[in-house]
């Protein structure tokens, strides 16, 4: 019994950055990365089932992505994930959420898994597409956005809970295998304590090219998305003020504003 | 015949025989208990120990006379426990001499000492020993008895009534019948030596010498008259020679199996004593597949030693800041609790299985999470334990156990992870770090880039925290002024990873002592300043460990030399009344009493103490980084203790640290506790701004106004 949790290093921006020369990205240079945080709560629960299973359960974390998501994969390993895949070729730069779903779901063709986890968005692009798009790939049911999860390893069906809007809960029953995107909170993910992450340096991460998986160059990268990133920018900002003196003075002041805005305007 | 106490006079060979027979089975029993205790220290982790044997038991011998460490804030209990201590002394050495002159010599070699005027001279030295012995065991009755000092009081914080270990009563049984019984031995003894006196008082060599035994002397002129004949004599003598030997021998029978064993596990443990147990933390070995302690016997044997040295005494307890604010831990019950699952477990001839030796939860014996999170590793226990218990690492190696489990509070968790992340405690980026020198009008070098005579190693708070950034760029401003050949590693510092260790984050520790080593390395210096205690503490204690050998000081002894060469000019004296809080990193943990108060009196501020100052300086609670975990809300929190001592001083304006925490959490006290408008907090850097400044713009001496 597998259950497989792909996993994202994600970027978080540093105090003051600047933009990439060709204007759409930020400059590598001012970018911290982490682990996915929805994905620190899919892992936790691929690892909950592993722990509460009668029969020997393995989890295996994927990732898309350079060199540098070894450290989230890593990480995955020392919080007790069984193996750890990462998935990169040069042609995959530039993949948007729906390229990654295609590679994803090769592994997942590969590893065949009883169930993939998967976060609901990655907290630095937040398309909270990839891991749909990793079902409709795959032709397997998935369900977005669960918030609870009972499932016996080896069961065809996997019971789960939404949350909807207005805090009505939504319990549905799916067929295995099958996607899920874990919201926070689902669980409490463990502490990876800094002890095991450096044991987990000494187990091997696996690294597959496209051709291991039998993609196409041309199916990943820009030409293989649905979508490409024109420009990143930051808006001018938006200003307040406090008006402040008495009311014959607020009202002068506010007066001069609508009268400076519609200026501007004109 | 020369003078001398006949032994075993008018008895029949066999009651000798049978005397003898009693007096092995004491000792085949004491024998037995050794052993056991021995094994049990055996099922320990083995210890490798630096120093001599030698300097180690001199140190132990010169504490153990002196009672150096039992009189410390306790003059009164220290000279009855020297009482008791030297009276017993004396008594066995007295008893031990016997033996060697019946037993020994005179059966082997057939030489005699014991009589004469030898003999009379030891009959008054151990009428004496026996008062003494008598008259400390009376005060120490009085003690528990009357004057029950809240230390003695045995009821946990750390347990409910309902729970199976929450009864003491044992405890407080031993405790009494341990004094009752010398107490009798001691009086059956003058007693017996008494009824002898008016056995023999036809004999008149022995009735003219009694003045040597004085209180057997006045005991028996008492019994004669009350009417006591010389065979009434005889008889009593013959009861109570039996009744105060066989007393002798269950007392020593029982030594290894009661808490009379104190008085070699306390020897032991003293020996042992690790000068920098709290200053100096372990390190995990690279090969330990399992971190922390989990199991009873993944302690040393060192340390289950220390375990059957407690006696008890509640200093540790007294002193415990967390203890204090009802915290439910007392390091006196972390030890307690850890002897009796240690006696439990271990006691037997078979090791029980793994799972019954897990030393954490709530059951009878084990020590719960919450107890281990309450601790400040404020190494109060520590330094004021009088037979060198160490309470700091057995209470953090625990800790890495719950740390390697996560089991911690959310809040430190989040923290742990930004600090591997970033390098620091604020989740800010390193970018940031040195964000503060930009205000400063003269540049801060680099001493990545350029060789420095001293390196500055800033730290989290000092760099990040607003309020301490002013502090900090105020010490900028005083190096700059005495042209002190200073720089600072700008992002290449991270945190220095003291509170990191107290948590129990180990890995996370080696990582930033690591980061901070090579980057040191990467700069030239002669040596190195911080104004953090907790940075002071770890560099200089604990990064040799890690390769890092630096001259590294506090601040303050560097200001007030700066002050002393005249490079530091004061404008004016400030006339305050202060008074100074020691941290415990620079205090208590590295000894650094005297800078701060020098620096305050060229200052011109009158320094009034606190009661509890120096070495029992009361933690502010920020340290073994609670100062990343909350303190449960409406609860009693060390810094509000401290202030409510502070605000007793009559007349007092300012409150001076010399710890960036320190800082944070007094000004917020100072306000919880309702003392704001009543004097101020401030670092010591700013008092000496205030002073080396010419304007007359300072904001404290406003306070006097107040």
């Amino acid at each position: 019994m597998k259950l497989l949790v792909a996993v994202k290093q994600v970027a978080a921006l540093d105090e003051d950055f600047e933009i990439r020369a060709d204007g759409r990205d930020v400059e590598a240079d001012f970018l911290i990365r982490d682990v996915n945080e929805w994905d620190d709560y899919s892992l936790e629960e691929a690892l909950k089932i592993k722990e509460a299973a009668a029969s020997p359960v393995e989890v295996v974390a994927v990732s898309v992505g350079p060199e540098d998501a070894d450290e989230a994969l890593r990480k995955c390993l020392a919080k007790g994930a069984d193996r750890a895949i990462r998935v990169w070729d040069e042609a995959i730069e530039g993949s948007d959420s729906i390229a990654i779903a295609r590679v994803l779901a090769a592994v997942a063709r590969k590893e065949s898994p009883q169930m993939l986890f998967a976060g609901v968005q990655s907290s630095d692009h937040a398309f909270a597409s990839t891991g749909v798009a990793t079902a409709a790939f795959l032709d397997w049911p998935h369900a977005a956005v669960v918030a609870n999860l009972t499932y016996t390893p080896g069961g065809d069906t996997a019971v789960f809970r939404r949350e909807l809007e207005g805090g009505v809960l939504h319990e549905m029953q799916i067929e295995c295998p099958a996607v899920l995107t874990i919201q926070l909170g689902i669980n409490t993910p463990r502490y990876a304590s800094l002890r095991s992450i450096k044991q987990a340096a000494a187990k091997p991460i696996e690294v597959l090219s496209l051709q291991d998986l039998g993609i196409a160059a041309p199916d990943v990268g820009e030409s293989g998305s649905l979508s490409r990133v024109r420009r990143m920018y930051i808006p001018d900002k938006g200003r307040a003020e406090m008006i402040e003196g008495d009311v014959e003075e607020q009202a002068a002041r506010l007066a001069q504003i609508i009268k400076d805005a519609i200026g501007g305007a004109a | 015949m020369d003078l001398t106490r006949i032994l075993f006079e008018d008895f029949a060979p066999a009651a000798i025989g049978l005397f003898y027979v009693l007096a092995c089975a004491a000792v085949a029993t004491f024998g037995y208990g050794v052993y056991v205790q021995v094994r049990k220290y055996g099922r320990g982790v083995p210890v490798a120990f630096s120093g001599e044997l030698l300097a180690r038991f001199k140190a132990m011998l010169g504490t153990v006379l002196t009672h150096r460490t039992i009189a410390r804030r306790d003059r009164m209990a220290g000279g009855a426990h020297r009482l008791i201590f030297y009276g017993f002394l004396l008594l066995f050495l007295g008893t031990a001499t016997i033996t060697l002159d019946y037993d020994i010599l005179g059966p082997l070699f057939g030489v005699h000492f014991w009589h004469g005027k030898f003999y009379l001279g030891f009959s008054l030295v151990l009428d004496v020993a026996g008062v003494l012995l008598t008259a400390g065991l009376i005060y120490m009755m009085y003690r528990r008895g009357w004057l029950r000092p809240p230390k003695l009081d045995y009821a946990r914080p750390d347990r409910q009534p309902a729970d199976p270990d929450y009864d003491r009563s044992a405890y407080r049984r031993e405790d009494w019948a341990f004094l009752w019984t010398l107490v009798v031995i001691a009086a059956t003894g003058y007693f017996l030596e008494a009824a002898r006196l008016v056995w023999l008082a036809d004999k008149p060599d022995i009735w003219d010498t009694r003045w040597w035994s004085p209180a057997g002397a006045v005991l028996a002129e008492g019994l004669r008259a009350a009417g006591m004949t010389n065979t009434g004599g005889a008889a009593l003598r013959l009861e109570l020679w039996w009744l105060h030997g066989l007393l002798a021998l269950v007392f020593i029978a029982l030594i290894p199996f009661t808490k009379v064993k104190h008085i070699f596990t306390a020897a032991g443990s003293l020996m042992l004593r690790d000068p920098l147990a709290a200053q100096r933390l372990p390190r995990v070995p690279e090969e330990e597949k399992r971190v922390g302690a989990q199991y009873i016997t993944d302690f040393s044997w060192k340390q289950l030693l220390n375990l059957d040295a407690c006696t008890k005494c509640g200093r540790c307890h007294e002193a415990c800041p967390a203890r204090a604010t009802g915290a439910p831990l007392s390091p006196r019950d972390v030890i307690l609790s850890l002897r009796e699952f240690a006696n439990k477990t271990l006691s037997s001839a078979d090791l029980p299985p793994e799972v019954e030796l897990d030393v954490h939860g709530k059951g009878p014996g084990q020590v719960a999470m919450e107890t281990l999170w309450a601790c400040r590793t404020c190494m109060a226990c520590v330094e004021v334990c009088p037979v060198a218990i160490e309470h700091v690492p057995v209470i953090v190696q625990m800790r890495r156990k719950l740390v390697e489990e996560g089991q911690m509070d959310p809040q430190l968790k989040k923290t742990l992870q930004t600090i591997h992340k970033t390098g620091n405690s604020f989740g800010e980026s390193k970018r940031k770090r040195a964000a503060w020198t930009k205000a400063l009008p003269f540049p801060v070098r680099d001493a990545r880039k350029e060789p420095v005579d001293v390196l500055w190693f800033v730290g989290d708070y000092a760099s990040f925290d607003p309020r301490n950034q002013k502090v900090t760029q105020g010490f900028a401003s005083l190096l700059h002024e005495a042209g002190v050949n200073y720089g600072i590693l700008y992002e290449g510092e991270s945190n220095a990873g003291n509170d990191v260790r107290r948590v129990g984050e180990e890995g996370l520790y080696e990582t930033l002592a690591a980061a901070n080593v090579k980057a040191m390395a990467g700069a030239a210096f002669k040596s190195i300043v911080t104004t953090d205690p907790h940075s002071f503490n770890t560099i200089r204690n604990e990064y040799p460990d890690f390769g890092g050998r630096y001259e590294i000081q506090h601040y303050t002894t560097l200001v007030l030399k700066l002050l002393q060469e005249g490079r530091v000019k004061l404008a004016r004296k400030l006339g305050l009344r202060v008074t100074f809080h020691d941290p415990c990193h620079l205090g208590r943990f590295n000894k650094g009493y005297e800078a701060p108060r020098d620096i305050l009196r060229l200052l011109g501020c009158e320094l009034v103490e606190m009661g509890r100052c120096r070495a029992n300086s009361f933690c502010c609670g920020a340290g073994g980084g609670r100062i990343w975990i909350p303190d449960p809300v409406g609860a009693d929190k060390p810094a509000h203790n401290r202030m409510r001592e502070a605000a007793a001083i009559p007349g007092l304006q300012v409150y001076v640290v010399s710890c960036p925490k320190d800082l944070t959490m007094f000004e917020d006290a100072l306000k919880t506790t309702g003392n704001e408008g009543k004097f101020v907090v401030r670092e010591l850097i700013e008092l000496l701004r205030e002073a080396i400044e010419q304007e007359q713009a300072a904001p404290t001496p406003g306070v006097v106004a107040a």
